[in-house]
């Protein structure tokens, strides 16, 4: 799960000439993270989500492959056209996929770099003790 | 006189005393909590989140959902989703001071019209009126810094809104905000304001009700309940959270002599009632809110989003008229990544415009009424979709955007409306006349939360009476959004806090 996640993401949110993706990262450590410290909810919208973007190639482009198996460019019309699906939650797995790949995607020290933002520091996750 | 803190706790039942136990700690909970321990009593607050001081605020996105959000803002509004209903999140904070550490700080006085309405329709009258709200108000501005945003605030985004309602004809105004002049407009009110020009509660009405005032703060402590005694409210009990794995911890009781204050939120406050096993009609009914979307123009120079505070604009022109309130408001990349339509090279392709994109956004004024309640996973359930009046006016407010950012130069707009094209040039506003009067077409965020334990005289429409005791109940109070028996138009901390102190301030003299 923890591949299919990081390559899912990777395709929602791709490189161009222009800006890296999240295919020019490694997100397993941030996937791991967030396994790790988010709530089930969320988990399970997250692996619901990157299940049915592999399993529907079949509704939007008429294959019967899992994403996963298709051409790069397939993959990317396949992610646009389920974010632009008639069906709701269709392209309510996106936005999750958005969502969560978001928060990996604009971190990014090197693509803030391109958008002359500082890189954020590490987040300490302190609080009050006593 | 001090007092003392209690974070999560495991191990042996700990049990506490006060004169008033104030349950939640946030916009209502710190500002009633504040106004009884100045008038000498002793008050423990009692709040579901941990104490995060301004230095240990996360930076990014991931750390504020992680930190600062409730339960990483998991919580939505729902219809049917299988039916016409959409999907709407729904934005608090868990923390010691509550949702204010990560709101855009806009203070606004409540509205005349508000008050009117009030003491006419729900006999309010004699309690929150112009006099007694102003002066909780003028304290409240005084002790908050509140200031009229300027200089780096501004940002170019919240410039080019101003300049864009001037040449319209239209009122626009600099936000006034809980923050000091020295704001350098770092565009992190959401992640909370590290350099603490963002004046809030966890460091300054919090630290003085226990430093200076004896009180006691339980954090990391979500109350399960409150205790009845004989019609009477006598006290809370929960069991401490562990903030960061969500572990439970040991059970802790506050007993409190004088009363019980719920300031749980608009989402929380109804549920724990119905938990402590209060039954009334109304309880959990009557929940609004001010559901907003936003329009993105995508401007040939630079409008950097990142630059200047998250909201420093807005106009109450179309309040009245429409019932709406239109705000500028930048987004950080990693959420405006999600706001942006398409996926893969296409939602690259914008994306590669981030620099150049400035947002402005509708707050409606909702006719929709809702429901809050505690389900039965424990959790709890809101349902809530706007009216199709809403959505009209929602699509009103998007056009006039849409023609604002054209006036200020935008080369292209992206409506955020499915069913809409994704991009639209300034000959196609029209577009939005048509855009569907569906929900599930929105990009809807709801942030401005009323009622579930609405204020009035009516038994059957209210829950908590004129004179804020919970009804059936004695000594048992709701000072927070969740007693707001009305939308408002306008931002909520300013009203909810002042409702919160004159409350507490009866309480004082009863
Ligand atoms: C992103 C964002 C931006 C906003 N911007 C503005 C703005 O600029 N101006 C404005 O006026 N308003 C703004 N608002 C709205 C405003 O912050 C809220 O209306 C206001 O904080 C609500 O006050 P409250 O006391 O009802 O709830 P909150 O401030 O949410 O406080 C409730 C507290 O109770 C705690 N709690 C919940 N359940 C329990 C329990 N069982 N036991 C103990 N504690 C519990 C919560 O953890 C929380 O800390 C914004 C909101 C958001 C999300």
């Amino acid at each position: 799960m923890l591949h299919l996640t990081a390559w899912t993401l990777g395709r929602v949110f791709p490189s161009t000439a222009a800006l890296p993706g999240l295919d020019a990262i490694d997100t397993k450590p941030f996937i791991r993270q967030l396994a790790r410290e988010a709530p089930f909810t969320i988990r399970a919208t997250l692996w619901a989500s990157v299940l049915l973007f592999n399993l529907t190639p079949l509704l939007t482009l008429g294959i019967p492959l899992p994403a996963f198996l298709l051409s790069p460019a397939r993959v990317d019309a396949h992610a646009q056209k389920l974010s632009g699906s008639n069906i709701y939650l269709l392209r309510q797995i996106v936005l999750m996929l958005k969502t969560i790949g978001g928060l990996a995607w604009g971190a990014m020290p090197e693509l803030r770099a391109k958008f002359e933002m500082p890189a954020y520091p590490e987040d300490s996750g302190r609080w009050r003790q006593s | 006189m001090s007092g003392r803190h209690v974070a999560f706790q495991e191990g042996a039942a700990q049990a506490f005393d006060a004169d008033y136990v104030v349950a939640g700690s946030g916009a209502g909970g710190a500002a009633a909590a504040i106004t009884l321990a100045r008038a000498g009593f002793r008050v423990a607050l009692v709040e579901a989140g941990p104490w995060r001081d301004p230095e240990d605020y996360p930076s990014s996105m991931y750390g504020t959902m992680r930190d600062m959000f409730a339960d990483w803002g998991q919580l939505v509004a729902m219809g049917n989703p299988l039916g016409k209903d959409a999907i709407i999140p729904i934005v608090q904070a868990k923390l010691v001071g509550g949702t204010p550490i990560i709101n855009s700080a806009i203070v606004v006085r409540t509205p005349g019209d508000v008050l009117a309405d009030w003491r006419e329709r729900f006999g309010l009258g004699d309690v929150f009126n112009e006099a007694s709200i102003g002066a909780k108000q003028d304290q409240i501005e005084r002790e908050l810094s509140v200031t009229e945003t300027a200089g780096a605030g501004m940002g170019p985004s919240g410039a080019a809104m101003l300049k864009a309602l001037i040449d319209r004809g239209a009122e626009g105004h600099a936000i006034h905000r809980n923050v000091r002049a020295a704001c350098e407009g770092a565009m992190q009110c959401l992640q909370g304001c590290k350099r603490r020009n963002k004046r809030t509660a966890n460091f300054l009405w919090i630290p003085e009700l226990q430093n200076e005032r004896g009180g006691i703060v339980l954090s990391c402590a979500p109350v399960d309940r409150v205790l009845l005694e004989n019609g009477q409210a006598v006290g809370v009990t929960g069991r401490w959270q562990h903030p960061q794995t969500r572990q439970k911890g040991a059970t802790f009781t506050v007993r409190a002599k004088r009363g019980v204050l719920v300031a749980a939120s608009a989402t929380g406050s109804a549920p724990l009632l119905q938990r402590s096993g209060i039954r009334l009609p109304a309880l959990g009914q009557g929940w609004r809110a001010h559901p907003g979307a936003g329009v993105v123009g995508v401007y040939p120079e630079t409008m950097d989003m990142h630059k200047g505070a998250s909201q420093a604009v807005a106009s109450l022109q179309y309040r009245e008229s429409i019932g709406i309130k239109m705000e500028h408001l930048s987004l950080p990349m990693e959420l405006f990544a999600a706001r942006v339509g398409g996926a893969g090279q296409t939602l690259m392709h914008k994306l590669e415009d981030y620099r150049h994109c400035a947002m402005w956004v509708n707050a409606v004024r909702a006719d929709a009424v809702g429901t809050v309640k505690q389900n039965w996973l424990g959790g709890v359930s809101v349902t809530y979709q706007p009216t199709k009046k809403d959505l009209e006016r929602l699509r009103t407010g998007s056009k006039m955007i849409a023609e604002m950012h054209f006036s200020q130069g935008a080369y292209k707009v992206l409506p955020g409306v499915f069913g809409m094209k994704s991009e639209i040039g300034p000959d196609e506003v029209h577009l939005f006349d048509t855009a569907p009067l569906d929900n599930r077409c929105y990009t809807w965020v709801l942030s401005h939360l009323f009622g579930g334990c609405n204020l009035g005289k009516d038994p059957q429409t209210s829950v908590v009476a004129p004179d804020l005791h919970v009804r059936g109940v004695r000594k048992l109070h709701v000072v927070d959004a969740a007693a707001i028996p009305t939308t408002l138009g306008v931002n909520p901390q300013h009203t909810i806090m002042a409702m919160a102190m004159v409350a507490a301030e009866r309480l004082v003299g009863a």
